[in-house]
């Protein structure tokens, strides 16, 4: 990147793989990028693309007997490597300097404990906050994440919260120690449209309040236009495009973010009526990848070079990343099919 | 604390429950049982009490008449308790001491008492020798009436009916004889008068042992021992499976190997062998307590089964994704092996305890009538191995009062158990 701005996060080739019967499988292969303080970074891809891999790397909470990070891969924060760090490192990076919400606010909380409780115990375990200290500060926590009547939800349990109030709980013990970096694994996804739309408002707000960075990982596009400020997206195991997201969304330069954002249905469209369009054949399996181009079996530009040789993330003269021999070089409106590579 | 007691009383499990009659019901008397218990444990009834005579022996308790044989032997028995106190060097003061629970001696000058002693001791021959008269006439009748009677045992019809009338001439004088000897006993040792007497007549109502003790007395007493087993085995199994249970599943790998291994042995030997072994492992040993070979032999059979359960559960909770957001807020393994996952298992606890309490209440009465459990103590499984002799003569007081003392426990736990699981169950709402 040509920021001058020093990163908070650095993640320097990062390959995570898989002990599996079938033999080791890397789910995320070379995976490289920076977090600067108080952005919202997305990262975006279909299902088993690796996105929620990478953040459980960087969190190191990968399954202790399946998952490994590969040697020489980097992860740096506050100068330490967490690539390497040892667990009593890593449990007071955990809660402490990043955090991480989960995609199911049904399951992520407790169920035998008061929410208050649980937004103690984080303060108990990372401060030395006394018992009335942290009672205020748990108070303070859920007035900031917008659950109403805090006095009284501070004593109930999970099952009496809603899905959308206990995703705040849950932000609420995220945010509590005041980390420098909130990673959001699909923090969304199981919360219905309007609920969906407050949460990311509230993280919207909470980072500029409280200059968090967040690393949003997410499938849904539309999520990534509402809240980040750069986006990487992710295929089979890699980054194929990295870069601002008004560029991303306005010319994708890589096959397969102009596919994604072409099968986003718009609404009063021209084509109304007419077959949403989507991608053919399905993510190749990480056991079986190809030789060239990962996307090479559904992308429609393919051409020889992609069969032979895989390309290299190359850093475009705007500033973006781009995985591809070919990439798409003209200004083209989203779902305008009639654009042919150069 | 009120408020959360207020919070529980209105919860709908509560309420459930307490719409159970039947449960209600069983709550009260296990209630009742445990109120008896702990007032053993503070001292409403002593273990003194518990191994004090209070009377002859194996005397029939609550309505049930005994033979004249056995009643002069009670006389008997009576009268030789105040010739042996006034055989003393001091027979005053031995008189003074002696009791049989709430009942002393009558408090007559000693040479009053010698008299009545003597007195008794010539009707009490008396008796026995028209007892020694009855008998041979009734053998004599017997004999004669037989169907396959020799020609020579029969007596003519006349003559049987004038040994008939001679037998109940003789019957009707040895029982006002008996009576009368009844009556100078009762002047020796006098039923106590009023609140004692009451008490004493309770300690009667079920009788006497062959050690002429208390069965009343005994099988509450025992209820403190059940309950005291009961929970102890109860507790130390539930707690100790729940921990091997939920490491073995937390930790995966080796951990879980060997507990699987451990349980797997364990539960392979039958159970009432393995106990058996273990209570016999700590015959010699000495204890301060005697209950502790029990403890130790049932609760390292007993954790095996809240340990499978235990198990179960944490495979399923520790892929559960608040545990994963524990991981991620920074906690240690240990810490939320302890505060975030054992906590979800609560209710699988607290069945198991509620099963296990009853099991090591029967299994403590199994060990004892074994001989490998209580030895000097009360305990229901003592008195029903000591009425294993007394069944066959038509002696049914002690193994009565043990197994309906424990029958009304155990129903009244399992009742309880049953409805507890139908209020707390989340499938059974309504």
């Amino acid at each position: 990147m040509s920021d001058t701005r020093t990163p908070i996060l650095s993640v320097q080739h990062l390959s995570t793989c898989f002990r599996t019967d079938r033999g080791v499988v890397t789910a995320v292969d070379d995976v490289s990028f920076d977090v600067f303080p108080g952005e919202t970074i997305g990262i975006v891809g279909e299902s088993g693309c690796g996105k929620t891999v990478t953040s459980k790397s960087i969190m190191r909470l990968l399954p202790e007997r399946t998952g490994f990070i590969k040697p020489g891969s980097k992860i740096l924060f506050e100068g330490m490597n967490l690539a390497t760090a040892d667990e009593a490192t890593m449990r007071k990076v955990r809660g402490e300097k990043i955090a991480m919400i989960f995609q199911e606010p049904m399951t992520s909380l407790n169920p035998v404990f008061r929410v208050g409780w649980q937004i103690e115990e984080a303060l108990k375990y990372h401060t030395t906050l006394n018992r009335a200290q942290r009672r205020r500060r748990t108070l303070e926590m859920l007035k900031l994440v917008e659950i109403s009547n805090p006095e009284k939800r501070i004593d109930e349990y999970p099952h009496q919260l809603s899905g959308g109030m206990r995703q705040r709980v849950m932000i609420a013990i995220a945010l509590c120690c005041e980390p420098g970096i909130l990673i959001a694994d699909e923090p969304t996804t199981a919360l219905d449209v309007t609920i969906q739309a407050q949460i990311l408002d509230l993280m919207d707000g909470l980072k500029r309040k409280l200059r968090t960075a967040i690393v949003l990982i997410t499938h849904n596009l539309g999520v990534v236009a509402q809240v980040c400020d750069r986006v990487i997206v992710m295929y089979a195991g890699r980054i194929i495009e990295e870069g601002n997201v008004r560029e991303i969304f306005h010319r994708p330069r890589h096959p397969y973010t102009r596919a994604l954002l072409d099968s986003i249905p718009k609404a009063g469209m021209k084509e109304h009526g007419k077959r949403l369009p989507t991608i053919d054949g399905i993510v190749p399996s990480l056991f079986d990848l190809p030789k060239g181009c990962r996307f090479q079996d559904r992308c429609r530009y393919k051409q020889d070079r992609c069969v032979a040789e895989e390309p290299q993330l190359i850093l475009g003269p705007d500033g973006r990343l781009v995985r591809c021999h070919f990439p798409i070089a003209e200004r083209v409106v989203p779902g305008n099919r009639t654009e042919g590579n150069d | 604390m009120i408020a959360l007691a207020r919070r529980i009383a209105a919860s709908r499990a509560v309420r459930k429950f307490r719409r159970n009659r039947l449960a209600m019901a069983s709550l009260a008397v296990i209630l009742l049982y445990i109120g008896i218990g702990v007032g053993c444990v503070v001292g409403v009834i002593t273990p003194g009490e518990v191994g004090q005579r209070i009377g002859p022996d194996s005397v029939p308790g609550w309505l049930e008449g005994e033979p004249g044989e056995k009643r002069l032997a009670d006389c008997d028995f009576l009268a030789r308790q105040v010739a042996a106190a006034l055989k003393r060097d001091d027979p005053g003061a031995a008189i003074k001491e002696f009791s049989l629970a709430e009942r002393r001696f009558a408090d007559l000058p000693v040479a009053e008492l010698k008299k009545l002693v003597e007195q008794a001791a010539e009707l009490h021959d008396d008796i026995a020798d028209s007892f020694d008269e009855v008998g041979a006439l009734a053998g004599r009748i017997a004999k004669a009436i037989r169907k396959d009677a020799p020609v020579a045992d029969v007596l003519p019809p006349e003559q049987l009916a004038a040994k008939r009338t001679e037998l109940e001439k003789v019957q009707a004088v040895a029982e006002a004889k008996l009576a009368q000897l009844e009556e100078l006993t009762q002047r020796l040792v006098p039923m106590p008068e009023g609140r004692a007497g009451k008490l004493y007549r309770a300690r009667m109502l079920l009788g006497t042992d062959r050690q002429g003790r208390s069965i009343l007395v005994r099988a509450v007493y025992s209820i403190r021992v059940a309950l005291q087993v009961g929970l102890v085995v109860g507790i130390t199994s539930v707690v100790f499976g729940t921990l091997m249970g939920a490491a073995a599943a937390f930790f995966g790998g080796w951990v879980d190997n060997a507990v699987t291994w451990l349980y797997s042995t364990f539960s392979s030997i039958p159970e009432l062998v393995l106990l058996s072994l273990l209570a016999y492992l700590f015959l010699g040993v000495h204890f301060a307590d005697e209950l502790v070979p029990v403890y130790a032999a049932l609760s390292l059979t007993f954790w095996i089964g809240p340990c499978r359960v235990i198990r179960g559960e944490v495979l399923k909770i520790k892929e559960l994704e608040f545990v994963q957001a524990a991981t991620a807020i920074g906690f240690g393994r240990v810490y939320i092996l302890l505060k975030h996952i054992i906590p979800n298992t609560a209710h699988l606890m607290l069945i198991n305890f509620s099963l296990l309490f009853i099991a090591a209440i029967k299994a403590e009465v199994i060990l004892t009538f074994l001989g490998l459990g209580v030895k000097n103590g009360a305990s229901w499984g003592i008195m029903i191995e000591q009425s294993r002799s007394e069944v066959i003569q038509g002696f049914f007081w002690q193994i009565g009062g043990a197994t309906a003392l424990m029958f009304v426990l155990v129903l009244a736990f399992n009742i309880v158990s049953d409805a507890l699981q139908d209020a707390f169950d989340p499938k059974h709402v309504g």
